[in-house]
Parts: structure tokens; sequence; C-alpha cells
């Protein structure tokens, strides 16, 4: 369902989202109070400036919790069962809901909360359908 | 207390579960004369409607805002306004509100609260992916294929992370509120038993939530009746039902947001409740608090202070919540074993717990001498969490 507010969202959307697509991955920051913001925002959340632009995120984070999807998807997703998601906490105060890549066994049971996650993208194909940041394990 | 002080005086109630032949305005006129009569009123003494909405049909939500209810309870040019109250499954407590405040400035003198929901003859893949548009950013946070059930068990994986409860302790949540839910006839699962056992052997649908740990759809339907305490006193009330304080707090939109899912904004919305009502958590008799997954539910009495923090799970695993335990919690099963009717399932439980106060939830059930009631609800992604702390009282 789209709604009056997808239109003229792409410039938020568009520069977070061709990061991920080449495989990096930026936060929103805000020029003239210097903090981080995530999700993107119109006008920064903590001072209402609108001078934001994108910055390189810390590729290191935690992980403060996670779900497997094993049974039962949104419509779209059936293919990717089974699959997880997590909730990543960034240095600088900033976090966002991320796909979790699966672990060395192939499931997410070495994943532990409060551990370090990577940003580590997907695919190129995975990342331009479904531009959204994932993590893994530390290597 | 002053004349104008807002109190529940009725109630009426439809049973959960799947009704496929109950119209959905045929719910909301019988449960709303139901109240009506068990307030001991007439239809024409409700000035003021305010409507809970409904889920499953954008139609009969436009039903609900374009007055369809007014004509057919009759009360054409008999009422003075009727609206829609919606922060999902958080309304009832934000409607009670809005109720007290209309009463108390002299602003409504009877208030109708309605509810009615069809989420159990709804199709259910449609109900689900309409769930999951609600509380989820599309630009940030849909592309990740988060379901409505993943929302539940990150904030369960969490919990059980910080409080170090087991799985059959988040089970034997489930359990209490099935063995409540075997005490009401108006239960989805008022025949069916559950144990641990059962629950643990249940697939796995959203580490770590489990099949019969995700609450089941439902039709449902609820009223209540409010006027002031004056009002109630001329009608010859012996009991009613006063909101003696109320608190609140927004934590988020999305859940990616939330800082602490384990906790969510419990702890910031009780101290004005009971700072307001002048009775703290050990004064509490009842509580009944949203419980979509169990998680939510305990991390919401750890934040009304009916439970050390962590120990939740584990007292539901003792069966301090249970019937017959220590504290009686969602005595009338919960989202979990109720029903989820939606934004009803909120209904459901301010509606048992106003049952309770006034002595009316029948031989089986009825918590004796209960008089203080601890209510907590939620909405969308668990965005918010809302106290409202009632008291039943003579007029």
């Amino acid at each position: 369902m789209t709604s009056s507010n997808d239109a003229g969202m792409d410039a938020l959307t568009e520069p977070y989202r061709d990061a991920l697509r080449r495989g990096e991955f930026v936060v929103q920051h805000c020029k003239a109070c210097d903090r981080q913001i995530m999700y993107p925002r119109h006008l920064c959340p903590f001072c209402y400036a609108d001078d934001l632009d994108f910055v390189a995120a810390p590729t290191s984070g935690i992980l403060h919790s996670f779900a497997v999807h094993r049974v039962g998807s949104p419509t779209g997703f059936e293919d990717q069962l089974p699959y997880a998601v997590g909730i990543v906490k960034l240095p600088g105060d900033v976090q966002f809901l991320a796909r979790l890549h699966p672990d060395a066994e192939g499931d997410w049971g070495q994943y532990t909360l409060d551990g370090e996650v990577v940003f580590r993208g997907a695919d190129a194909d995975e990342m331009t359908a479904r531009p959204v940041p994932w993590f893994g394990l530390p290597a | 207390m002053s004349d104008t002080e807002p109190v529940f005086i009725g109630i009426g109630e439809q049973p959960s579960g799947r009704y496929p032949n109950r119209p959905f305005m045929g719910d909301l006129v019988r449960v709303g004369v139901a109240a009506v009569k068990d307030a001991g009123l007439t239809m024409t003494d409700i000035d003021t409607i305010l409507l809970i909405p409904c889920l499953h049909s954008p139609a009969d939500q436009a039903d609900l805002v374009f007055s369809r209810i007014v004509e057919e309870l009759g009360l054409n040019k008999k009422v003075k306004c009727q609206y829609m109250v919606h922060s999902g499954g958080s309304t009832s407590d934000n409607t009670i509100r809005t109720a007290a405040g209309l009463i108390d400035s002299g602003h409504a003198k009877n208030v109708l609260v309605l509810q009615a929901e069809k989420w159990g003859s709804a199709p259910v893949t449609e109900m689900i992916d309409m769930l999951t548009a609600n509380g989820i950013p599309r630009e940030w946070e849909k592309q990740s294929g988060v379901s409505f059930n993943a929302v539940g068990a990150l904030i369960q994986q969490r919990y059980m992370f910080e409080s170090g409860s087991t799985p059959a302790d988040m089970a034997s949540v489930c359990v209490a509120l099935r063995d409540w839910a075997n005490l009401n006839p108006n239960a989805m699962y008022k025949d069916k038993k559950l144990t641990v056992e059962q629950v643990l052997g249940s697939k796995m649908i959203t580490d770590p939530i489990r099949a019969f740990e995700c609450p089941m759809l439902a039709d449902g339907a609820c009223a209540l009746v409010l006027t002031s305490r004056g009002n109630a006193r001329k009608l010859g009330k012996d009991r009613v039902v006063r909101l003696a304080g109320e608190g609140g707090c927004v934590s988020h939109y999305s859940i990616g947001q939330e800082r602490e899912v384990g906790k969510l904004g419990w702890e910031i919305a009780a101290p004005a409740a009971y700072e307001a009502a002048g009775w703290g958590p050990e004064d509490v008799d009842i509580a009944e608090i949203y419980d979509s997954y169990a998680a939510v539910l305990t991390s919401g009495l750890e934040g009304l202070g009916l439970a050390p923090k962590g120990e939740a799970a584990r007292m539901f695993a003792r069966g301090e919540f249970s019937p017959g335990g220590r504290l009686p919690v969602n005595t009338n099963g919960g989202l979990l074993s109720a029903g989820h009717t939606g934004v009803g399932g909120g209904t459901a439980l301010l509606t048992e717990g106003v049952r309770q106060l006034l002595g009316r939830a029948g031989p089986e059930r009825q918590v004796e001498g209960a008089t203080r009631a601890a209510l907590g609800g939620s909405g969308g992604t668990y965005m918010d969490s809302q106290v409202l702390l009632l008291e039943g009282v003579s007029a």
C-alpha cells in the first residue's frame, strides 16, 4: 500500500538505498547539531534544522535482539524462509532493524544478545531488490 | 469525591472466537443494548457515543465513522456526538481518558463506548499483511520482511535474555491464561486445555515464539457505559467503578527504534498513575494487561511493579498469577486465550476489569473482594504503554 507520504520521499530514501545498493551503509547526519539520525527524517528530530546529509556509518555494532522467521512471512518473503531480523545499535546512538546473515552452521544459534555484529551487504541482486542493512557475526 | 467524577456503570460483551454468521453491526447493536441495560439506563439517556475502530474492513470502519450505529440504535437527533478514538491496541485506554474528560467537564452526561471486530472470520493472509503495514515503516523496515510475530519475538528474545527466563517459563504464561479462559464462557478457548508440554511441542514459528504462543485472531465485541458519580447516585447505583489514576508513555513508532525492547515504556507510564490513585502496586487485587505475546505481559507486570524485575515469567511458572494464585492476571484469558480481537483485545481486558470490580464475573471466575485493578494497554508495535488504575466504590 502506498501513501501520499511516498511522493517526494526520494530525497530521504534514495541516498540511503543507493549506498546500500553499492554495498555501503550510511546514516543521516545533522550538520547543525552534528548528531546522527536513524531512521532518516525530514527535519533533525533533535534541533529541527533542515541541514541534513548522509555520512558513512560505523560498520560494527551491538545486537539488541533478533527473531528468526521459520513459518509464515509477509507476502513476498516466502522464498526467503528461514530468515532473521535483528535490532542493531551503533556507536553514535543510532539503531535500526537489519537482516542477519546465517552463522557458520547455516542457522542463527551463534548470535548472542549484546554481542558484536558487523555490516556485510548481501549479494548485489538482493541489495538492489530490497535495500536494507545486512549484518553478520565478525569474521 | 465530586459529583462530576466519571464512573463505569455498565458493560456488555459478545463471545470471542470464530462467528462468521454474526454480522459486525449486529454485534455492535447487541453489546450496546446489553451495556445500556446493564447500566440501568434507557438508550435515549446516551448523549455521546465513543467508537473503538475495527481493523477487518475499511467499509465497516467507514460505517462507524459516519454514524451508522446512531441510526441502528434509533438515536437519530437524540445523540449529541459520536466519534472514533484510535491508537490501535491501546485505544480502550485512550477512549476511557476521553470519556472521563467529557463527563468531568460536563460535555457529556452518559457515554456509550462501543467496539466490535471480525478478525476471526476475515481472510487470515489479508489480515496478516495488513498487520505488517501497521507500525512497520514502509521506507525503512518493510524490506527486511519483519512480520508481526517477529515484533513480538524481538521483545520476547530480549526479555528472556535479560531475565534468564526459560522457554518453559514463557510457555507457562500461555498456560495460566488458558486456565483463566477455561473459566470464561466468552473466551475463544473456553473448552480447550493447554499444558506447558503442548506449548513447547508446538511448531517454532518465529524464534523464540512457538505456534501456541501466538494469539489467535478472533471476532468479538464489547461495550461500556460511563456516567458521572452524581448521576450514578441518582440512579440508585450501589457499586460503581472509578478511574483512580492513569499514566502513559509513547515510546516509539517502529520496533527498530525502541531502545529497550525487553522493557518498553511501562516504567515511565506507571508512577503517575499510582501517584494519582494514592495507592501502589501492593494494593492491586487484579491485573488486566495487554498480552498479545507473553513477554508483552511479563514486561508490563514488572513495569507496573506487580512483579520484581525479571521475575514475572517465573512467577507464572509457579502459578502465582493463575486462578487461585496470589494475584489474578488477565482473568478473561487475555488476548492469548480469550482471542485477539484486534483493537478489541484491550477493550475485552478493560471490560473484564470493570466486570470484576462490579462483582459480576460469575461464581467460577469472580475474584473475591476485588476492589483495585491495574490495567495496561499497548498499540501498534508496542508503541505505547498505557496504565489505568480502576477502583470499585459505592456510588
